[in-house]
């Protein structure tokens, strides 16, 4: 199959020169510039929008995969307490209006006469109900969630409010709502696990029409939404998994909105005259991660500085990267909780990098070993590649470890590796929780520092993310985590950030497409304009 | 016979059971469902709840005989990514497979033929040379390299035909959807069906061509010359004729491979049929899907064998199976 993705990422004529077709290169030589003859689309012929994405839905089931691809389709069929904006900021949805009583109370508002796609009244009862599915095993992927709530309960009638206490403080708790979804109490106990994963009933502006696995979602707006209603009235996400097809299908004016462009092709893409290419920075961020043990050459401070400085991040994202990402300085992005201005990247600088090794008496260089997986981020194993060269400048010698992501990420919560590379972006938006997981000491009871996968440990890090976790004011725990945050980037250097990866969008011209990339890169219908 | 049926149906229930079993060892390497099903920000108990919620937590041959005791009574247990019945998952995309490789094996066999008997008639004519060099061609090619340029030169510059996908399709009855009876489906059939048979029609044409070469120098085709019988007479009716029990044997031994091997075609017109949903069920390590398919695979492949043994002895009289 490795090749058959390696000839998908080729440009046109690049993969005629490879494959050296020379019948093949004539025919379509001579064809490089389209038919000017229609192009009718299918928005065109029945109104409706289509979009095509990289990831296929995988269930119905609002909490049944916590992967980005499905919570961005089910966001057009059900809603949380809370929303975000394109912006990514957090407003209110089911919820109009929430505080943090305490430690562990969090008081919601819930608004009136809302009703769910089958008619039912959306209550209070349905809030309880879906937070506790959510601690199935069963059918639940948001375990971790689920099982940390210890209550629900309803303190006034009128407006209704509740109160949900949990089980220990979780200062993200509200950051985390725009995607934990509310079902439908009833018509969820009265189907089978089976059937609610085929239809969803939900609240949010689009219903569902039907799901042809493997080809098509179709929606269409719901007319009894309690906001305003969305421009696009049907909607429908083609999901195109193989590359060249999907930009194929973009070029041949049959979809409206794709995403990721494929980096090979984006030049492609960025002449076709019928497409507009959009970008904006992903909130993936791509780091690497270094052990601290003392018996190892990076548990001295300078030595991780030296090799920060030894890696020539520009180079990477000019040469490796054909500039589709931007530098980070750090592991969150802007709209996360704790992302910080303030931080900057160390400079590359191989003298000072020699000069800090040479002080921390390994002038000679050492070995070590680079793990990485080679198909789950963009151009992952060419990054490792890269850093292996631009380390074995100053005398350190890489040895690569790369390995496809099934395994590698089995490896990762054995805390067993040396120098990693990983990529991370926190579905809550807040680097509290990113702290807990990547560079917290480890702390299996407690499931800390569970890709941590190098053993880190900073005592006096672990003390200030307890203190910020103690602190109920939102203002307050984000100066605190702020803090947290460039202590270990600049003078901890707990990871090594590398660059930020970029989302990619190809948008139909001269159809009236209003259209702005999320900071999550989802899918949200009700986010588009059309202009007549 | 009997004794023949008996002994080959044992033997293809033997050949099952092995690969159920190799199956389900290779797959315990894809990595732990686990990790994934508990979701990104799970304790090792939250995933200890979900091995046990599975079944994982039991060691592999009780799990494997759990496996064999289900499939049996038609549960092959849930996909690990969509939570619903893996052998219905692959039944409801099965359809859209079967079509593709039926259309494509149509074309195969006509074009393989008609193609077969001109190169053979006149083998040193220019067209014959081309037609010969052309099916080299088409066994060489591998099938993503033709996908691709069919959608660049058919869907993306001239414009005739889509992309991909599968169209507006007509149910024929509950269970079956159809590309046949809709335009637009037809159009959407094309293109996908014509990569996927090149491998087959230049195989079939081979076939055709080299049975034809040596009929044609047949006494009783002479004779059939030298009655001064019509060319399409010889042609058709006498040499022809003979020449398609092979090609037919080949049709048939091909056709399930077509179904179960079509994951590349499939692929790149993201056709949603069965190999589209296997090379998923590999990138997200789905288990009971990866053994459901193989299983099912292999059965397609044994009771097709086992058919063109019976349908040999019925036809030819010189074959026994005793």
């Amino acid at each position: 199959m490795g090749k058959l993705f390696d000839a998908s990422h080729l440009t046109r004529r690049g993969f005629l020169k490879r494959t050296g077709l020379a019948t093949g290169a004539l025919a379509v030589g001579g064809l490089t510039t389209p038919f000017p003859h229609a192009k009718k689309t299918l928005a065109q012929q029945n109104e409706r929008f289509i979009a095509a994405v990289s990831a296929p839905p995988r269930t119905m089931n609002p909490y049944g995969s916590d992967a980005d691809s499905n919570l961005s389709v089910m966001s057009n069929i059900f809603e949380g307490l809370l929303q975000r904006d394109v912006s990514g900021e957090l407003k209110p949805a089911l919820a109009t209006d929430w505080t943090r009583v305490d430690e562990l109370t969090w008081r919601f508002k819930l608004r009136k006469g809302v009703k769910f796609h089958n008619g039912n009244d959306f209550t209070w009862e349905d809030v309880k109900f879906s937070f506790k599915r959510m601690a199935q095993p069963k059918v639940s992927e948001f375990l971790s969630t689920g099982q940390s709530i210890d209550s629900v309960t309803k303190v006034s009638d009128d407006p209704v409010t509740i109160d949900i206490k949990t089980k220990s403080p979780i200062p993200w708790f509200d950051q985390n709502l725009h995607q934990l979804y509310i079902m439908d109490k009833e018509s969820t106990e009265a189907r089978s696990a089976g059937e609610v994963a085929q239809e969803p009933i939900g609240t949010g502006p689009y219903r569902f029409v039907e799901w042809v696995k493997g080809s098509n979602l179709d929606l269409e707006v719901n007319n009894g939404y309690w906001g305003e209603l969305p421009e696009i009235k049907q909607a429908r996400l083609r999901p195109l998994t193989e590359p060249s097809t999907r930009l194929a299908a973009m070029e041949a004016g049959e979809v409206d909105l794709m995403k990721d462009i494929p980096v090979r092709l984006f030049e492609r893409a960025e002449e076709d005259p019928n497409t507009k290419v959009v970008t904006r920075p992903s909130r993936r961020a791509i780091f690497l991660g270094l052990r601290n043990a003392s018996d190892f050459p990076a548990s001295d401070l300078r030595v991780r500085e030296a090799i920060y400085r030894a890696i020539n991040e520009p180079e990477i994202i000019a040469a490796v990267m054909n500039n589709h990402a931007s530098p980070a300085a750090q592991i969150p992005d802007p709209p996360t909780i704790g992302f910080s201005e303030d931080i900057e990247r160390f400079s590359f600088n191989l003298d000072k990098a020699r000069q800090l090794l040479k002080d921390a008496g390994f002038s000679d260089g050492f070995d070590i070993t680079l793990t990485g997986p080679n198909d789950r981020y963009v151009q992952d194993e060419q990054i490792a590649q890269a850093i292996a060269t631009q380390l074995s400048k100053v005398d350190i010698n890489v040895e690569l470890d790369v390995k496809p992501k099934a395994i590698y990420f089995e490896e990762l919560p054995k805390h067993k590796l040396d120098f990693y590379l990983l990529g991370w972006f926190d579905g809550a938006f807040d680097f509290g929780r990113t702290y807990s997981k990547l560079i917290h000491t480890v702390d299996k009871e407690q499931g800390l520092g569970t890709f941590n996968a190098a053993d880190y440990s900073a005592p006096d890090l672990d003390q200030i993310w307890e203190e910020a976790n103690q602190i109920v004011d939102p203002k307050e725990r984000e100066k605190k985590l702020q803090e947290l945050n460039r202590k270990a980037m600049e003078e901890k250097i707990s990871v090594i950030p590398l660059h930020y990866q970029q989302d990619t969008w190809a948008i139909k011209k001269g159809a009236g497409i209003e259209f702005t990339p999320r900071p999550d890169g989802w899918v949200r219908f009700i986010d588009i304009g059309i202009k007549q | 016979m009997l004794t023949f049926l008996v002994r080959r149906i044992s033997q293809a229930i033997a050949v099952l059971l092995l690969i159920s079993f190799i199956g389900f060892l290779i797959f315990q390497f894809l990595g732990d469902p686990a990790v994934a099903m508990a979701g990104r920000y799970a304790s090792q108990e939250q995933r200890a709840q979900v091995r046990e919620a599975l079944g994982l937590d039991e060691p592999i041959y009780v799990q494997y005989f759990t496996f064999l005791k289900n499939a049996l009574h038609g549960d092959f247990g849930q996909s690990y990514v969509y939570h619903a019945d893996a052998l219905q998952l692959i039944l409801d995309r099965l359809p859209a497979s079967i079509e593709l490789a039926v259309t494509a094996m149509v074309i195969a066999l006509f074009f393989g033929v008609v193609l077969g008997v001109i190169a053979s008639l006149n083998p040193r004519a220019v067209v014959s040379r081309f037609i010969m060099s052309g099916s080299l061609l088409g066994v060489s090619i591998p099938t993503f390299v033709t996908g691709i340029l069919f959608i660049l030169i058919f869907a993306v510059n001239l414009g005739i035909f889509p992309t991909s996908g599968r169209g507006n399709v007509v149910t024929l009855f509950p269970g079956w959807q159809s590309n046949f009876l809709s335009w637009d489906g037809i159009t959407h059939l094309i293109l996908p069906a014509i990569t996927l048979s090149f491998f087959q029609l230049a195989v079939l044409l081979r076939l055709t061509r080299g049975g034809m070469v040596e009929i044609l120098q047949e006494d009783y085709i002479r004779t059939a010359w030298a009655k001064g019988l019509l060319t399409r007479v010889v042609v058709f009716k006498h040499a022809l004729r003979n020449v398609l029990i092979p090609v037919i044997t080949m049709v048939g031994l091909q056709l399930g491979e077509l179904i179960a091997h079509s994951i590349v075609t499939e692929s790149i017109f993201q056709w949603p049929g069965a190999g589209q949903l296997l090379l998923t069920a590999l990138y997200e390590a789905d288990r009971p899907i990866l053994v459901t398919y193989i299983m099912m695979a292999a059965f397609f492949i044994l009771v097709i064998n086992l058919v063109v043994d019976i349908m040999y002895a019925l036809l030819n009289p010189k074959i026994r199976y005793e």
